[in-house]
């Protein structure tokens, strides 16, 4: 009989009640931390979780994950409000290839953790899944300050760190590009995060990242620095090198992340995206012919001779305000992603002190990670010399960033165009690979240069001499007579001697051809051995 | 008016100062030459301005990311 009524009277199939709480649900999300704590947040001259995701994907592309996550409060069995969870995620485009984003709610409990069956960001969080199974770019947007004492009187109990690990975080270093934002002040977990990034960035007057703030560090160590004395971006990006680049403004963040992006790969099973190149491939300029002083002494602008040589308008430069007397970017030549490691003759004339290695070890890691060829312009009188030297360990990271570019598969290029000298000398070079070295006119290289080792070698030489001054003067001259890189030629030593202004169409040549090779090494790099 | 702070990048000695207290320095101009690493290293003033004084001599040692020179804008 019950059958009989319900074939007439048809089921209801209206879903609409709940599609409006749907509906009042999203609008929660959307409210974020309510009207006063957005306003707060805005009056701190920073943009919301929300417009910062609008600000940097491409528009309409955000396809929310996890919105009607938070904590429900009922009247009874009606929803009365819901408190989102302090963290957006999704999947977005980037010029036109997706994304996984997310980052930090601050105007709720200050983008603390929250939790919920699924972690929906930070480490091991859905949107870390999501860039790994996926094999797409993950960009982290960070205002938060990660865990808090109180979680103990909610649990009743410590939590050991590491129950949600950076396993994940760690694993997506050898997949995918990890891009990194501090927008605030970042300590703890989401400090650590921004670290574990392949590039990072923080905006002046916004943001500040250290391993602990200002009240721990008064606490421990007796110490009263303000946030910005402590973790600003004069600390953290210029003397630290923690975080990679400064910006002005989080408008400025979002368009640099976006150029980062332009360089990578998805992920390293891709090649990293080519454009079409307007920038002729035989363009000659003049201006190398005369960049370099005849006088060895007097330094050059070695920006500027990068310019000369790679794509117009292409440069990227990384950490430009850290380890000065290395020069790294990100550039093209006809239309292929290149990294550019350069030394910097107007700082310590080039050396390779401690900040320079550490810049150095990070660029070769990336550039191999995602395939894309290295060109080194090299102007390095060796390591950095000294007691201050010697007591930064600048031999030990020396040598880490020699290791690495020996580890390296990447195809390298050496261009020498003044000095080249000893084990800093060597780690320019492509030993795993063609080891193609090509040197200007004005190159010079050795073991160490002539008039550092000259007193050392012939010491007795010189002592015996009636004027031993006079004596040292004349080695050096016979020495430096010999050491003209036309000789190393005829010995092929050296690969190839070219005239400066040949520099762009010779390197476009090679890195053209070494697109098959490129392409036929596709994969994660495996890593071995022990880091010196 | 602004006070700028020039400071050096490198460690070395004062090799020649080559501008004087009162001049007016173009953005990017040399103000002095140190000498670092056997190398001729210039200490650009790169917003320019008007040299105020210098706190160092020729000759003088220098440190990493000392005032060598106070310039006003």
């Amino acid at each position: 009989m019950t059958a009989r009524v319900t074939a007439e009277a048809p089921a209801p199939t209206d879903w609409s009640p709940e599609v409006e709480e749907l509906r009042q649900r999203r609008g929660y999300a959307k409210a974020l931390g309510g009207e006063e704590a957005v306003a707060r947040h805005r009056e701190r001259g920073r943009l919301t979780v929300r417009e910062r995701v609008a600000g940097l994907v491409d528009r309409d592309s955000f396809k929310e994950v996890g919105t009607l996550t938070g904590q429900g409060k009922y009247d009874g069995t009606a929803l009365a409000s819901v408190q989102p969870a302090p963290y957006v995620m999704g999947l977005a485009n980037i010029d036109g290839r997706p994304v996984a984003v997310g980052g930090e709610d601050f105007t709720i409990r200050g983008g603390s953790s929250w939790s919920g069956d699924r972690k929906k960001g930070g480490q091991g969080g859905f949107v870390e899944d999501l860039a790994a199974s996926y094999r797409i770019p993950l960009v982290n947007l960070i205002d938060g300050a990660g865990g808090s004492v109180t979680s103990i009187n909610k649990r009743g109990h410590a939590v050991f760190p590491g129950v949600h690990g950076f396993e994940r975080s760690v694993e997506l270093l050898g997949m995918v590009p990890v891009v990194c934002a501090v927008l605030g002040t970042a300590a703890g977990g989401p400090a650590g995060r921004a670290i574990l990034s392949h590039w990072s960035v923080m905006v002046d007057g916004i943001s500040q990242v250290f391993a602990a703030g200002p009240p721990v560090v008064e606490r421990s160590l007796g110490q009263k620095l303000t946030k910005e004395e402590l973790g600003g971006p004069q600390i953290a990006v210029d003397l630290a090198g923690t975080i990679d680049n400064r910006v002005d403004t989080e408008e400025d963040c979002f368009a640099q992340m976006k150029r980062f992006l332009s360089y990578m790969p998805s992920n390293v099973w891709e090649m990293p995206p080519e454009v079409t190149c307007s920038d002729p491939v035989d363009r000659c300029d003049e201006e190398l012919l005369s960049i370099v002083p005849r006088d060895r002494r007097r330094p050059y602008n070695m920006r500027k001779l990068i310019e000369h040589v790679v794509d117009r308008g292409s440069v990227f430069e990384i950490q430009p305000t850290y380890g000065k007397g290395l020069i790294t970017v990100l550039a093209r030549m006809n239309g292929k992603v290149v990294g550019v490691i350069a030394n910097n003759p107007m700082v310590y004339g080039g050396a390779m002190d401690v900040r320079a290695a550490r810049k150095q070890i990070h660029f070769v890691e990336l550039c191999d990670c995602f395939h894309i060829p290295l060109v080194f312009l090299v102007d390095v009188p060796g390591f950095m010399v000294g007691r201050d030297a010697e007591a930064a360990a600048t031999l030990r990271e020396g040598m880490r960033a020699v290791y690495v570019g020996l580890q390296a598969t990447v195809p390298m290029y050496t261009v020498v165009i003044r000095k080249c000298y000893g084990m800093a000398g060597m780690g320019t070079t492509d030993k795993n690979g063609l080891d193609l070295k090509i040197a200007w006119p004005s190159a010079e290289w050795g073991s160490l240069p002539i008039e550092g080792g000259v007193a050392a070698a012939f010491r007795r030489d010189i002592a015996s001499a009636a004027d031993p001054k006079a004596r040292e003067r004349e080695i050096e001259d016979e020495l430096r007579s010999m050491a003209s890189p036309f000789r190393t030629a005829e010995a092929f030593g050296v690969e190839e001697i070219i005239d400066p202004r040949e520099t762009r169409p010779y390197l476009c040549r090679f890195i053209d051809a070494a697109q098959a090779r490129l392409r036929t090494t596709l994969g994660p790099k495996a890593k071995y051995g022990v880091r010196p | 008016m602004a006070t700028i702070q020039i400071k050096t990048e490198v460690s070395g000695s004062v090799w020649k100062i080559i501008t004087a207290v009162g001049e007016t320095v173009e953005p990017g101009g040399t103000l002095m030459i140190l000498e670092s690493m056997k190398m001729e290293i210039p200490v650009i003033a790169e917003d320019g301005g008007t040299v105020q004084k210098f706190t160092v001599a020729e000759a003088e040692a220098v440190n990493e990311g000392q005032v060598v020179a106070v310039l006003t804008k």
